[in-house]
């Protein structure tokens, strides 16, 4: 049994918008967290980055609050503040002193509601600087910058909405419009496509009477236009897909990724429990072999992304040390991959442990808790997934993890990126 | 029922106040200070063991010796492998890490309260008995080697690594990375592992700080379990005095051809944490680049578009750590942000902040306050402080107090004290073919422009 239980209770309004409420009063802290339902997967072909512009844009003011408004309300109180786009959601989250809930709330529903009046030319040229900064300093001027772009290219074809990255093109950056930026917000920003939840030290009638008051008589929007390209993908890759990059890079990587079931299928957490038992902790396969006994990798990373649309990826990397051969380290992370099929119950049975210790200490913040309820409802239907994640990981067998293994990380279902180190020039 | 009126902010409710935790403190038999603060809300336990066992105390030619023994600690002890102890820790889902800072080395433990006993006896075990593998100290030597190597090729660390060598005299510890260099660390094998933590990962001086859903009395009987035996006080102490490398402004541009972007850093020397200051100063540097809102940001970003986000801050450390301004820009942007970087730091020694700033800055200090100490190992890593820099007990109970209290004056005053524009190091990592003429148009120093070194 799980030794956690987050207490929620679910609503909504009549204009759609979906409500999760879940109260702690232990410390005098509100976490008020708005998941909507667009991501990189909606733009089509010539508009990629533009769900992420436009989150930049959902800072630069509303009908009744002034640019950089928003920031300096907040800041005032002594909150924090901040958004993500993600490739099948947005997300915005403040956290304030309890007292000042109602604040969090004007803010947030006067940018769903009253945006638009607050848009201007300026603020778009302004915001599209700060993005093509924000895009040289994450990813072009950064050692290794442009895997994940390669990787989504070799994962996902052409016509497939991950194919491109979140951060998107300079080019279609460039193009981006104030009239994109009215389209954007009237087709998605709208109530039925958003899950606001507020967790942490509040009254539970007050807050429902004052996210009727500020969230009420926003409009409700239209039906959502479908997702742009084919979102169908056969179970695996097909074959092993390679890319080599030879660049200004410290030290040789090999990146290895597997194609699995999406975040909604069943058997994803079978994935997740596999990633565990590669990557998770020392005891892992991969840290243990690769970097403590063959010592042939400086560091090893396993990452399994939770995405709806389609199918999804696991991936592993292991970087080697100077001037080591990439054949040789991708030919040993091979192995303790193809190990896997030979899995043992105690390696499960630590992967439920530590699994069980992080998400305790994750929810020991009112934003991290919120932010799980509001990803749960939006993407199931079904906050109570917080509760339940735990024992959806326990029902994994070894037999399940032996068995992915064997069928769903082999030659036929790889996708290979490796990076080797220029040679460096005599000096 | 009456229309919402949007046009104003609402009001706030009624204030409930944070309140930090009450700690319980003790000394232990071998002089570890024992702090413990029960917070009840999940069934965690966070506790972190503080060693005095830092890189400051090191001579410059041993740099690097703590941070490596820190990495190495896991790789053993005198009754199992690094793996077995992973396993141990694994199964009862424990996380363990050795770190290493200029004052310290600290292990910090994370875990659900009902498996601490079990954890503790597996943290005292590292720390009392490692047994420093070979092969587990090469594991250990080759990461911080291509570790080193990694920071030199990533612009954003090599622009902060190229800044401590501008701010600090060659001989002052914090004129290097934490890291040391390829040179020191390439040196130090295994017996130089094993005699530094033989002799200086010892219990006086130090701190064992519990946080969580935990009972003092039972917490420090299995401390006195685990750790008592545990003697001694660390070898090596700090004696260095931190003096600057320059006087007046410079510039060095380390070139990196074909940048997309320049890595920024302007700083010079700041103040110790133990400034009398330290209340006035964090007010006044969260007016110039602490906040999203702060000048800096909302001048650089917001009002020139000239980058994703710049920042300011005093490094308080047991000696001056580095004041410094950090951001990336575009190529063009380049010498304008500096310029406009230099005209904030003036502007703010100057005239220092106004009363309205003063105002937000101050209440944005005391409400986040409660937000920053929401979780048990935050609450921990707070506590740990008052033991690192020998603050007295109640210091959190008044911190809100104590910032509310600072006043216009002060903190104009601590401005004028400790920004000094006139002496601030300028570095910057991009494309020198692009950017070293505009600097050098700039007219604020000379201008440097040097290749990347092999060690940064």
């Amino acid at each position: 049994m799980s030794r956690l239980h987050v207490p929620f209770e679910r609503h909504r309004l009549a204009n759609g918008l979906k409500v999760v409420l879940s109260p702690d009063r232990t410390v005098p802290i509100v976490a008020v967290n708005l998941w909507y339902g667009v991501g990189s997967r909606n733009e089509p072909t010539g508009k990629t980055g533009f769900a992420h512009l436009f989150e930049h844009m959902m800072f630069q003011g509303s009908a009744h609050v002034p640019k950089n408004k928003h920031f300096e309300l907040i800041e005032r109180v002594g909150g924090t503040l901040n958004a993500t786009t993600w490739f099948d959601r947005t997300n915005y989250f403040d956290t304030v002193p309890s007292h000042h809930l109602e604040l969090a709330l004007w803010l947030e529903s006067d940018r769903m509601g009253w945006m638009l009046p607050a848009m201007d030319q300026a603020k778009l040229d302004n915001q599209r600087d700060v993005v093509k900064n924000e895009k040289r300093q994450r990813y072009d001027n950064q050692p290794y910058g442009d895997w994940d772009e390669r990787l989504q290219a070799m994962m996902y074809p052409p016509e497939h909405p991950y194919h491109h990255t979140v951060i998107g093109s300079m080019e279609d950056l460039e193009a981006a419009t104030l009239q994109d930026v009215e389209r954007f917000f009237t087709t998605f920003y709208v109530p039925n496509n958003a899950v606001l939840t507020v967790a942490g030290d509040f009254d539970r009638d007050q807050a429902l009477a004052l996210i009727g008051r500020y969230f009420g008589e926003i409009q409700s929007g239209g039906a959502l236009p479908p997702i742009p390209g084919t979102i169908d993908l056969p179970a695996k890759l097909g074959a092993t897909v390679r890319d080599h990059v030879v660049a200004d890079v410290p030290l040789p990587r090999v990146i290895m990724a597997f194609r699995t079931p999406p975040f909604s299928a069943d058997d994803f957490a079978t994935a997740e429990v596999a990633r565990a038992l590669l990557g998770m902790g020392r005891a892992s396969r991969l840290y243990r072999a690769l970097v403590r006994e063959r010592r042939v990798a400086k560091s090893v990373v396993t990452y399994i992304y939770p995405l709806l649309t389609g199918g999804s990826t696991l991936l592993t990397w292991a970087t080697g040390y100077p001037g080591a051969d990439l054949d040789a380290l991708e030919q040993a992370l091979s192995e303790e991959i193809e190990g896997l099929a030979d899995a043992d119950q105690a390696e499960v049975d630590r992967a439920i442990a530590l699994a069980e210790t992080d998400l305790v200490s994750s929810l020991e913040r009112v934003a991290t808790r919120a932010d799980l309820l509001s990803m749960f409802e939006l993407y199931f239907d079904d906050p109570g997934r917080v509760n339940s994640e735990l024992d959806r990981l326990r029902a994994v067998t070894v037999d399940q993890v032996r068995a992915f293994a064997r069928e769903r990380m082999g030659a036929d279902n790889r996708a290979v990126l490796t990076y080797e180190p220029r040679a460096e020039v005599a000096s | 029922m009456i229309a919402l009126d949007r046009t104003a902010p609402p009001k706030p409710g009624v204030i409930r106040h944070y309140d930090f935790p009450p700690v319980e403190r003790r000394a232990l038999s071998n002089g570890l200070d024992l702090r413990v603060a029960r917070l009840g809300r999940l069934p965690v336990a966070s506790v972190r063991l503080f060693m005095r066992a830092g890189e400051a105390a090191l001579r410059p030619e041993r740099a690097g010796l703590a941070v490596l023994t820190a990495d190495a600690l896991d790789g053993g002890t005198k009754r199992r492998s690094g793996t077995a102890l992973a396993e141990a820790l694994e199964s009862i889902g424990a996380r363990l890490d050795a770190s290493t800072g200029w004052e310290g080395t600290s292990v910090d433990l994370y875990c659900l309260a009902d498996r601490l006993p079990e954890a503790m006896h597996l943290l005292a075990e590292l720390v009392c008995e490692p047994s420093f593998p070979e092969e587990e100290v090469e594991r250990a030597r080759g990461q911080h080697l291509a570790g080193l190597r990694q920071r030199v090729m990533d612009p954003g660390t090599l622009a902060s690594d190229v800044a401590l060598t501008r701010y600090y005299a060659a001989s002052v510890p914090y004129a290097r990375p934490l890291d040391g260099s390829v040179e020191t660390a390439s040196r130090l094998g295994r017996d130089d592992l094993a005699g530094y933590a033989d002799a200086n990962l010892r219990p006086a001086g130090g701190g064992l700080i519990a946080v969580g859903d935990l009972d003092s009395r039972e917490v420090a009987a299995l401390a006195e379990q685990c750790l008592g035996g545990w003697t001694g006080r660390p070898a090596l102490a700090e004696d260095f005095a931190a003096r600057a490398d320059a006087e007046t402004c410079r510039v060095v541009v380390v070139d990196r051809p074909g940048s997309v972007q320049s890595e920024v850093r302007v700083g010079h020397v700041g103040v110790a944490r133990s400034t009398p200051d330290y209340f006035a100063l964090s007010v006044v540097n969260l007016v110039l680049g602490g906040m999203f809102t702060s000048r800096l940001n909302l001048n650089l970003r917001e009002q020139h578009g000239f980058t994703y986000g710049v920042r300011s801050g005093f490094s308080f450390r047991g000696q001056p750590g580095p004041f410094e301004v950090s951001t990336a820009v575009g190529n063009e942007q380049t010498a304008p942000a500096v310029r406009e970087i230099l005209a904030e730091l003036s502007l703010m020694a100057e005239k220092g902040p106004t009363e309205e700033e003063v105002s937000a800055a101050r209440d944005f200090a005391a409400g986040i306050f409660g937000i920053q100490l929401e979780t048990s190992s935050q609450i921990g890593s707070r506590l740990t402080h008052l033991v690192v820099y020998g603050l007295p007990d109640g210091y959190y109970h008044r911190y809100r107090d104590d910032v509310r209290a600072v006043t216009v004056d002060a903190a104009v005053e601590s401005a004028r004290r400790h920004i000094r524009p006139g002496q601030a190091q300028i570095v910057v990592v991009g494309d020198a073919s692009q950017v070293a003429g505009p600097l050098e148009a700039l007219g604020v120093g000379p201008v440097e422009v040097r290749a990347v070194q092999p060690n940064g």
